[in-house]
């Protein structure tokens, strides 16, 4: 049986490489990856066998282990993978909850994760490897925590399939790995900025004997503790670890039996009342599709995604320059036409989030003009005040008014050219996109170089009509005063011309091309 | 085989002529009562009450698809005339769907034309649209819309006003039983409520034909009968209904005529009982779409593992 189950495993790896020649390029560099990051990090550990300073080498290992262990655990629950061996789908099968725990389990071992932890552990026998007792004590720990962590990873994505298995959660779940990424980066800066060549030692030492004594640390401490003579501290960790994945092995049994019996779980529908945007908007298809742009943006995490990364990207993109010296007021100009190049930019493959529901446009002769122009009103709605707040804040930061029609310009200019080519580029060049109900992270299977070509070309497009402005905004703030009123005649010109031309050849676009849109989507 | 197109010559004339009569006084005269009883054998009764002079409103015409290699549709002829209950017929695979795609203006034709009420589908499709109502089978809808947003939308992107959109969304909603999911995402909904809020967003511009891809699959029976009985009323006042379908049993009863369609061409069509002959549409539609596959070498399945 267990044969059988390490054999599916195998032949679902094998399987991936019978996909396009650019996903298996994909796979082949991830698994390239993987391996070199396995082999560096073995030969790492080789080399600390012959280092002088223990202490430092253990507290080192369990840091970094707890976190090894952490992100087997959580990965999966912030990202929600998708499970091949899910529990549920042998089912119908009738195997003993007992063997099908275990075979799916020692399947799990088939794996780049589970390759590259494996190499890894047996690098940190190699270091460990000071005495006969220290060595064994090592390959126990590492035996107990490559289990620790297959389990931990197959209990925590299946807790994320079985309990997260709502729409709902499942969105939610991605918003949360957002969040967390957003929230490292403050670590990562405060990190880089940390004095470690003074502190390190004592930060790190402080956190290894925290985190030793825990679930995480326990394994990893056991052959340091042995080394540095803390004999009777390793026995008590060595028993904590095999208590840990002793309860780890129960939970994940108890998981399959709840698994095997409960079938997909339905969460409570919310009611909404009345029409929400449609009652608002003017009752016209133009007003009925900008209606139903607000709502989605609303309620479909794929919009609200993007427009919740837009105000982050400036805050990347200006934190490193700030380090780096770069004066705040000048620093101060850029947050409003970055985020307008996003929001502008939102836009580019809107019909393809549709998917197939297009064909409801499609189907009831919707004119390209009202269609195109309906789907701008969520942008504008956001784009404007934010335009408008944000260059006066920006200014008042800056501290020179005069500089007010050039940021207004440029990023006028920015969005609506934007806006301008993404109208066209929807409706003449929709590629794969994200589909409706999936998580925002989950990438379409069919990406392929043209996908990369439209977002490039519409991305870039805007930035490049807009460099007019731009221009005669850079003399305007570092030369001479006298350009800014250049800079926002020619930038909000240059939006309009564009947005006029980019929804006059979309609605063209839209009407030629409404069975091709629907083709498209099909195929995605 | 049975070959259709009968009244090819005169079509045109007779579709312009649609535009004069209003469909409901034409159909009182033509069409009287709706009641029929099931038949299993009986002789011709009620698809014969078609006029025959009736207008045409769906004409299709060497209608040609390929994807790639696989043809998916070969030179499909199909007349519809007002009032008739049209079923189309045929297994996995065979077209059905394609067929219906093209002739609402969903898929691009290779070759051959559609024209509904004398329109030209492929040649004035904003017109054309107007006049037809679709249900197609596997596109999504905008599914994050509550059930009466939907309905709202479809109706609006048909041209139609505030106060008749909401008049006509909630008449919907009650004919269908809906009214207690219309405040839920569809995305929450069953498959059968989809499909039948899906059917209501395919009527609330009430239009002349009606073109239904698997209109009961997954609909319960007593939501079936409702949908049944609602679009027999709308054929008995004139409206077209063309709706493909598994179930032979259904096309039996409510169908006055049907296509059978097997490897994108149609094999027959006609009235029912044109069609059926002597046997049931069941029995005649196996035998045309290349008869029963007799299980053999399983008979390990007739001795049970315990």
């Amino acid at each position: 049986m267990v044969a059988q189950f390490l054999g599916l495993k195998v032949r679902l790896l094998a399987n991936l490489f019978r996909r396009s020649p650019w996903q298996v390029v994909g796979i082949v560099i991830g698994l390239l990856y993987g391996l070199a990051l396995a082999v560096g990090l073995f030969v790492v550990l080789v080399g600390l066998r012959f280092t002088g300073d223990p202490v430092a080498l253990r507290d080192g290992l369990i840091v970094a282990g707890s976190l090894v262990v952490l992100g087997f655990l959580l990965f999966p629950l912030v990202f929600g993978i998708d499970d091949t061996m899910d529990p549920r789908k042998f089912a119908t099968m009738g195997i003993p909850t007992r063997r099908l725990s275990l075979g799916l389990a020692l399947s799990s071992l088939v794996g780049v994760p589970a390759f590259v932890l494996g190499v890894v552990l047996l690098g940190t026998v190699v270091t460990w490897s000071r005495g006969v007792f220290e060595t064994l004590l090592a390959l126990v720990s590492a035996a107990l925590l490559l289990a620790t962590c297959m389990l931990a990873s197959r209990v925590s994505t299946s807790l994320a399939a079985f309990l997260l298995a709502t729409r709902r959660s499942r969105e939610f779940t991605g918003i949360v790995g957002v969040l967390l990424l957003v929230m490292t980066a403050p670590i990562v800066l405060l990190a880089l900025n940390f004095d470690w060549g003074r502190y390190g030692l004592d930060l790190i030492g402080g956190l290894a004997g925290i985190l030793g004594w825990t679930p995480l640390g326990a394994a990893w401490a056991v052959p340091g503790d042995a080394s540095t003579g803390l004999w009777g501290a390793a026995v008590l960790k060595l028993l904590m670890a095999g208590t840990t994945t002793y309860l780890l092995w129960l939970a994940w049994q108890g998981l399959v039996a709840r698994m095997l019996v409960t079938p997909g779980r339905e969460a409570p529908a919310r009611h909404y009342g009345g029409l929400g945007w449609f009652d608002s908007m003017p009752h016209t298809p133009m007003g009925a599709i900008a209606a139903r742009s607000l709502t989605y943006w609303r309620r479909d995490s794929r919009y609200w995604m993007s427009v919740i990364i837009i105000p982050v990207i400036p805050l990347i993109v200006i934190l490193p320059l700030s380090f780096a010296g770069v004066p705040i007021s000048y620093l101060a100009l850029l947050p409003v036409p970055l985020m307008s190049v996003f929001l502008g930019w939102t836009l580019h493959n809107d019909v393809a989030l549709d998917h197939t529901a297009v064909w409801l446009h499609v189907a009831s002769g919707t004119r390209g003009f009202e269609d195109r122009m309906g789907r701008l009103v969520p942008a504008l709605f956001v784009g404007i005040p934010m335009i408008a707040a944000g260059s006066a804040l920006s200014v008042s930061v800056y501290g020179d008014w005069a500089v007010m029609p050039s940021i207004l310009g440029v990023s006028t200019s920015i969005l609506l050219t934007g806006l301008g080519l993404s109208s066209y580029s929807s409706a003449r060049f929709p590629y794969p996109a994200t589909k409706p109900g999936d998580s925002p992270f989950v990438q379409p299977q069919a990406s392929d170089t043209a996908a990369a070509l439209i977002q490039s070309f519409t991305f870039a497009g805007s930035i490049l009509l807009s460099l007019p402005a731009l221009a005669c905004a850079l003399l305007g703030v570092f030369v001479d005063p006298v350009w800014n009123i250049p800079a926002l005649v020619l930038g909000v010109g240059i939006g309009l011309i564009t947005l006029v031309g980019g929804v006059w050849q979309g609605s063209l676009a839209f009407e030629r091309r409404g069975p091709e849109m629907i083709s498209s989507a099909i195929r995605a | 085989m049975l070959e259709l197109g009968a009244a090819a010559s005169g079509q045109l004339s007779a579709a312009a002529e649609t535009e004069l009569l209003p469909p409901a006084v034409s159909a009182a005269t033509k069409r009287p009562g709706f009641k029929r009883v099931p038949r299993k054998r009986a002789p011709v009764i009620a698809p014969a009450a078609i006029d025959p002079d009736s207008p045409v409103v769906l004409s299709v015409t060497g209608l040609q698809k390929s994807f790639g290699q696989t043809v998916a549709v070969s030179g499909i002829d199909l007349e519809v005339r007002a009032g008739s209950f049209f079923g189309i017929v045929g297994p996995n695979g065979a077209g059905k769907t394609t067929t219906l795609s093209m002739v609402t203006g969903l898929l691009r034709p290779d070759a051959g034309s559609v024209t509904v009420n004398g329109i030209d589908v492929w040649g004035s499709p904003i017109a054309a649209k107007r006049i037809i109502g679709v249900l197609p089978d596997r596109l999504r809808l905008f599914d994050r819309l509550t059930g009466a947003q939907l309905l709202y939308y479809s109706g609006v992107l048909r041209g139609l006003d505030d106060v008749t959109v909401r008049q006509r969304a909630a008449d919907l909603a009650t004919a269908f039983g809906l009214e207690d999911a219309l405040n839920r995402l569809v995305a929450d909904y069953s498959a059968g409520m989809t499909k039948k809020i899906a059917l209501a967003c395919a009527m609330i511009h009430s239009p002349r034909l009606l073109v239904l891809d698997e209109p009961f699959e997954s609909v319960d029976p007593v939501s079936a009968v409702n949908v049944t009985e609602i679009l027999q009323k709308y054929v008995a006042s004139g409206g077209t209904v063309v709706l493909s379908s598994h179930g032979m049993d259904l096309i039996q009863r409510v169908c006055d005529h049907v296509a059978i369609i097997v490897q994108g061409a149609v094999l027959a069509s006609g009235t029912i009982d044109e069609v059926r002959g002597e046997k049931t549409l069941e029995e005649r539609f196996i035998e045309l779409a290349g008869g029963r596959k007799v299980a053999e070498g399983m008979e390990w399945l007739h001795s049970f593992s315990d």
